[in-house]
């Protein structure tokens, strides 16, 4: 397989390759190398954080004010202690595509929740359907109790119906804007009606809170539930679409081609296997066609973790691994909303421009990074006297530059340009690379990556 | 090496001399201004229920609708015999008694989308619902006056469509020394005196070369601008505080932007509305009160028009949730010195006549708001910009 291909295939399904991969890999068939990325993904870890301190404690406990108020304290903290573990996991991922994936479902099936032992399952239900059966995992995302409370659904009760999880179930989820009408989600909702959960998390169904009576949805008739729901949507062809749309959009190229689609929607319609759907994308020719190569703006934390691919680095601080994803406009674990991130160009505006092409110095070279204070809801309202306006931070960093070293040491800095940059380069720009080929490696590698070519992948 | 030593060698190597012609162009372009005056819009985001803001308190359909969350008589403060404001919008009620504020009720579009998103860029873009445009309204203006970067500012970290043109964008930016000290770094420099204007019309490279050079060029006018005043009075301390005395900053230097754009977030109530928008209004309420008092010191809340919007309303019956769901018209708050209608601007919403889904049915199209502000206060062509002709109102 061609090495501008395989790194192009190594950029959207992970982050990135070191030459030594590249090279292996370059002796093996496209087919290999795919069936490879998928046998390597064959399993799930699971990503946890150490949640004892909820040992003991039953529903009653919680009932206490004052307790409730000291275990939220410290759910929220194991919130972040996950998101900083999910961002070290992708830095050293054993199953990268299932990884990649798990990203990607997170910006599909939105979901935030300040409850540690809810946030937890619900990420690790991402990561065990990233490859697998849509219709499975859609049913499971209805059932998790991070979703039951986030999109309301939990309130949803036979006589007083809350239409917040069945709206973007259709809306978001499974069909995009257009495709049903406000009385299916009335309908939508009254099936979603019972869907609880308890005090662990565990899925529960409350059979009184239940409307049973008969509904219409989408022309059909019947005493549906809320799986029901889900396998009358999944009929729908445009469920399909909206679904490879949305994985052609991340993983192929933001401009649609409609004949590419065509051909995804007739493979996933059949089964809904997501594995088979990415197989077909990743093997296709269009796949590698030169205008997909090297055109998508990086999302945030594609950016972090690439950057760890070429020098590996430590940010010694949790929080501030947390301080960067937001400088770019990324936290792992706190969506915008329901809708989830931006994408392409709505990465990059004036100040995460800036802030992206002076990373890698900040990160590797102990440079200093300004930032301004602005929290969420919450400390918005109750944390700000207490906080100090800091607004100059060192980020601290340990960069293992002998591993880079050790990686990158048979390319020349001209070598190196195309390691690390796999876009079109500006004239200008490639005239400056050309004048500064005498800097050392190191420095030379961070100028790359601070170059706004490198925010493409 | 030493972060000083590493600094100054890639400083060096970047060939300093070189300044791209384009980027001199663009420095010297005067500053096109059609008018002085400026435009603070905010929105109030998630979705803010208006029937619970302004409230209907002799009204007996709405108490049924609302049985435990209508706002009771006590908890209003009185405007008119059936209409009070929310008892957290009470730091308004002097700016209210002068004149200085305009309530537009039923404010919506046809075919209300109910999705926050849509509704959002909806409003944004000020396109139909079932029109999908890649542009706001700021934007075009931008493009259409052929403003500078910071002609629209979005106190906020990231930008939004609204700020987005065809040709030009706005700028988010929260604190402009910060914005001007980041653009300094030898780094930044570094790249942005090398490129080949050859290549800016490429696809998301010359996007980002493009953003890149606006950013540069924007930050220091700003900062030195804006730098020369300081604020003398105490904002609340809560992050919309803070985007307001930004905003009155800029305002008060006599920075040309016209346009600002803030948000406070949270008004997404499906279950236990009462106590977070109660807490929420007031924080709009106090910042702004000290906004306008602050614009006032300084003479020059003349030359501001001040929009308070939210992307829809909430539905008129409660859930059982003691919230509310996505509804669709709203009212809208308009702020100034000199408006031509003063206190309630229409009647307020029928309850009695709601379409198929229990929602308010809206009189006025918000695009007739943003057409007025484009004709009458920033004096621009608003058919040219909003890609249509809306009957304009006579607030200002």
């Amino acid at each position: 397989m061609k090495s501008a291909h395989i790194q192009h295939l190594y950029n959207r399904v992970g982050f990135g390759i070191i030459p030594k991969e590249l090279a292996r890999l370059s002796k093996k068939s496209k087919k290999n190398v795919v069936n490879e990325l998928f046998t390597s993904s064959k399993k799930t870890t699971i990503l946890s954080v150490d949640t004892s301190f909820l040992k003991g404690i039953s529903f009653k406990d919680a009932k206490d004010k004052n307790k409730r108020r000291e275990l939220q304290k410290i759910s929220r903290k194991k919130v972040q202690e996950l998101s900083t573990a999910w961002f070290e996991r992708l830095n050293n991922p054993s199953e990268i595509l299932r990884e990649k994936m798990t990203l990607f479902w997170a910006n599909h099936f939105v979901c935030e929740n300040k409850n540690i032992l809810f946030v937890q399952s619900y990420n690790n239900m991402l990561r065990e359907n990233a490859l697998g059966d849509f219709r499975n995992f859609t049913k499971s995302v209805s059932k998790e109790a991070a979703m039951l409370s986030y999109l309301n659904n939990k309130q949803n009760k036979k006589k007083s119906p809350n239409e917040n999880f069945a709206r973007e179930l259709m809306e978001l989820f499974t069909l995009g804007q257009d495709h049903y009408t406000e009385q299916d989600i009335k309908e939508s909702a009254r099936s979603f009606t019972g869907y609880n959960h308890n005090f662990k998390g565990q899925f529960n169904f409350k059979q009184g809170q239940h409307d049973d009576e008969e509904k219409i949805f989408f022309g059909k008739l019947g005493h549906f539930k809320g799986d029901d729901i889900v396998d009358i949507i999944l009929e729908k062809k445009q469920c399909a679409r909206f679904i490879s749309e949305k994985i052609y959009s991340y993983f192929v190229n933001e401009s649609i081609n409609n004949n590419h689609v065509d051909e995804m929607v007739e493979v996933f319609y059949k089964d809904y296997d997501i594995e088979n759907l990415m197989r077909f994308v990743l093997l296709s020719n269009w796949f590698y066609a030169d205008e997909n190569i090297g055109t998508k703006i990086k999302s945030p934390i594609e950016f972090l973790v690439g950057i760890n691919t070429i020098v590996p680095y430590k940010i010694e601080k949790p929080r501030q691994v947390l301080l960067l994803q937001r400088l770019l406009g990324q936290i792992l674990l706190s969506p915008p909303n329901v809708a989830g991130w931006k994408t392409g160009r709505n990465w990059i505006d004036s100040n995460t421009i800036v802030t992206r092409l002076r990373l890698p110095s900040v990160l590797l070279n102990n440079a200093e990074i300004a930032y301004s204070e602005i929290g969420d809801e919450e400390t918005m309202i109750t944390d700000f006297k207490k906080r100090k306006l800091r607004r100059k931070a060192f980020i601290k960093v340990s960069a293992d530059w002998s591993s880079f070293e050790e990686n990158y040491k048979k390319e020349s800095n001209k070598e190196l340009v195309h390691q690390i940059i796999t876009s079109k380069i500006n004239s200008g720009t490639e005239e400056m690379l050309e004048r500064n080929q005498q800097l050392s490696k190191r420095d030379f590698v961070v100028q790359l990556m601070s170059l706004p070519e490198y925010q493409l992948c | 090496m030493k972060r000083r030593d590493f600094l100054k060698q890639t400083t060096f190597a970047s060939g300093m001399f070189f300044v791209p012609q384009f980027l001199k162009a663009f420095e010297q372009l005067p500053v096109k201004t059609f008018s002085h005056k400026k435009v603070v819009i905010i929105q109030l985001k998630g979705g803010n229920d208006g029937l619970n803001t302004v409230v209907p308190f002799n009204n007996d359909i709405y108490y049924q609708q609302r049985n435990n969350i209508a706002i009771k008589q006590n908890d209003v403060f009185k405007i008119s015999d059936e209409v009070g404001l929310h008892k957290s919008l009470k730091p308004l009620e002097d700016l209210y008694n002068k004149g200085f504020v305009s309530i537009i009720n039923n404010v919506g579009y046809p075919n209300p989308n109910l999705s926050h998103f849509r509704s959002t860029d909806i409003w944004q873009t000020a396109s139909d619902s079932n029109e999908y445009l890649q542009n706001g309204w700021v934007g075009r203006y931008l493009d259409y006056t052929k403003g500078n970067p910071y002609a629209a500012i979005e106190v906020d970290e990231s930008l939004s469509l609204m700020m987005k043109g065809k040709t030009q964008n706005g700028l988010a930016i929260t604190d402009p020394k910060m914005f001007y000290n980041s653009m300094r770094a030898p780094f930044f420099n570094n790249v942005v005196t090398n490129y080949n204007e050859a290549h800016l019309s490429e696809h998301n490279l010359g996007y980002l070369y493009n953003t890149m050079i606006d950013a540069k060029s924007s930050a220091k006018h700003i900062y030195e601008k804006s730098n020369t005043k300081s604020t003398s009075v105490e904002y609340p301390k809560n992050i919309f505080g803070k985007q307001l005395n930004t905003i009155s900053q800029f305002i008060n230097s006599g920075l040309e932007t016209q346009v600002y754009y803030a948000g406070l977030s949270g008004f997404d109530t499906h279950a236990n509305q009462a106590g977070t928008q109660e807490r929420l209004l007031k924080v709009y309420a106090e910042s702004m009160e000290v906004f306008i008092n602050d614009l006032q010191k300084n003479n020059t809340f003349e030359d501001v028009l001040i929009l308070t919007f939210s992307e829809f309303g909430r539905r008129v019956k409660q859930n059982e949730s003691k919230g509310t769901d996505h509804g669709t018209a709203n009212n809208v708050f308009v702020m100034g010195k000199n408006l031509k209608k003063q206190g309630l601007y229409n009647n307020l919403p029928n309850l009695g006549d709601l379409d198929k889904n229990g929602n308010l049915k809206y009189e006025i199209d918000f695009r007739e708001i943003y057409a007025t502000i484009l004709d009458k206060w920033l004096q621009v062509d608003d058919v040219a910009i909003l890609n249509k002709s809306f009957s304009k109102l006579n607030f200002v």
